[in-house]
């Protein structure tokens, strides 16, 4: 049985890569929501009506959910690429897992209370 | 005439020095360092050893590349040579680096044949076919230059990284048809200084003079470990 | 030795430059993250007022070229670490050059088209 530590790695490198292939997807349509088709879609009405629809809730809380854990594990990543990083190895892994739950928690937070 | 401007080292402080030489046709840049070392100065340190590209000492930064210097012409770089060495590696004299570290870690991923059935006193022939040679014949071409060790940024700044010529030997031996050691290199392999400090900058590839793809060996060895472990995780 | 060992340029390879984009480009989207979620915290203004005041700042023709440059960085990340996700499930790896050359080619193009809308949108 493999323990939690060495199953993490091969796991976050999974992860880091659907989450990834997701984000192209959902990445492009908040994007094209947001700044390409015109500005009336970033007044605060307009901003407070798309989100009340579930499709697009679920659609943000999902995004919010992949682009927390791409970033943050990706931040991981590159902290434990230099020497200084691995010495604090657990102390890294802890701080980034607090990051992303955070970011996820505060937006989810903020998802549901607008 | 080409001017070699080489980077030396004596122990304390690195310096540049330049010499003259009178390039012909088909010299390489080892000969023209000894030509330097027999015409100059004497005391200008570097490996060599073969002279024909296959034990991989001579490895050094030539015009910013790596580059085997048995292997460079001199007439190919132009009118300035610009000779240092290798990149990753401590500077123990001019040219010559230290390569235990990178030999430990070559020897750390258990690059031999594992076998239950290993019986020196009864020797056994283990068939292979061609197919099978096929699929990790081009990682057994390795010289251990340390080339590709020398470009990879997660060599740069990672110490303790094993690099893509150790995990390169680590696939080769995996993927053998012969070989029942994998599960005991894919855990040496998924260290956290394996496999999941490569993020496919792919230059090993680009300068390994003797075409291994290193970075390839080191993918297809990252998805063999990681399903692997996660089998293993949900028991299958 | 310092991160600086990440963006060394000389002798390198389209694809050691290809990496450092994507690295600077990923810690710059990082950055952004923080700083979007930040900013829509003007939202529990319930009145709209502390929202719209970011909006006007933000969305307009001085802050485009901000707009455009983190366009950039997000359309390059995305479309180049599709690339290395192939590469990374042993996908392709024999045509890398190609693949390369094509992917940049396609980054470019959707982020001059993007580029062109926003351009567009904010009355040219």
């Amino acid at each position: 049985m493999e323990s939690a530590k060495s199953v993490m790695e091969p796991l976050a490198w999974i992860l880091q890569m659907f989450t990834g292939l997701i984000m192209i997807l959902l990445v492009t349509i908040h994007f094209y929501v947001t700044h390409m088709t015109s500005h009336e879609a970033l007044k605060y009405a307009e901003v407070v009506s798309r989100v009340a629809q579930p499709e697009f809730k679920a659609m943000y809380a999902v995004l919010l959910l992949v682009v927390s854990l791409h970033a943050f594990n990706g931040l991981r990543a590159i902290l434990l690429d230099t020497s200084a990083g691995m010495r604090r190895r657990k102390a890294i892994n802890i701080f980034t897992t607090l990051a992303f739950l955070l970011a996820f928690i505060y937006g989810l937070y903020l998802l549901f209370s607008i | 005439m080409v001017e070699f401007k080489i980077r030396r080292y004596d122990g304390e402080k690195s310096y540049w020095q330049s010499f003259e030489i009178p390039a012909k046709r088909g010299m390489t840049v080892l000969e023209a360092l000894y030509y330097i070392k027999e015409n100059y100065d004497s005391s200008l340190a570097f490996r060599a050893s073969c002279r024909m590209g296959v034990c991989g000492s001579c490895a050094m930064k030539i015009n910013d590349k790596p580059r085997l210097a048995c292997e460079t012409q001199v007439l190919m770089l132009g009118n300035a040579v610009k000779v240092e060495p290798l990149d990753n590696f401590r500077v123990i004299k001019d040219l010559i680096t230290e390569f235990e570290g990178f030999f430990e870690k070559h020897k750390a991923v258990k690059p031999y044949l594992i076998r239950k059935d290993d019986v020196y006193a009864e020797p056994k022939e283990l068939l292979q076919t061609p197919e099978e040679l096929n699929e990790y014949y081009i990682f057994t071409l390795c010289i251990k230059c340390g080339a590709c060790y020398s470009v990879c940024p997660a060599a740069a700044t990672l110490d303790d990284y094993l690099g893509p010529a150790a995990m390169a030997a680590a696939y080769r031996f995996c993927a053998d048809s012969r070989d029942e050691g994998q599960r005991e290199r894919y855990r040496i392999v998924s260290s956290s200084n394996g496999v999941w400090r490569c993020h496919l900058a792919m230059e090993c590839s680009e300068v390994c003079p003797k075409n291994v793809e290193p970075a390839k060996a080191v993918q297809l060895l990252r998805r063999k470990t990681a399903f692997s472990i996660l089998k293993s995780l949900l028991g299958w | 030795m310092s991160v600086s060992g990440w963006f060394r340029f000389k002798g390198r390879s389209i694809f050691s430059w290809s990496f450092m984009f994507q690295r600077i480009t990923g810690v710059v989207l990082l950055i952004y993250l923080i700083a979007h979620l930040t900013y829509l915290s003007s939202l529990f203004d319930r009145t709209g007022a502390t929202y719209e005041g970011m909006i006007a700042i933000t969305v307009s023709k001085q802050f485009l070229v901000f707009d455009i440059l983190l366009v950039l960085c997000g359309v390059f990340h995305g479309i180049n670490g599709f690339r290395i996700i192939l590469h990374e499930f042993g996908i392709a790896y024999e045509y890398r050059k190609p693949l390369l050359a094509i992917f940049t080619v396609i980054a470019v193009a959707v982020w001059l088209y993007a580029s062109y809308v926003m351009y567009s949108l904010t009355g040219g």
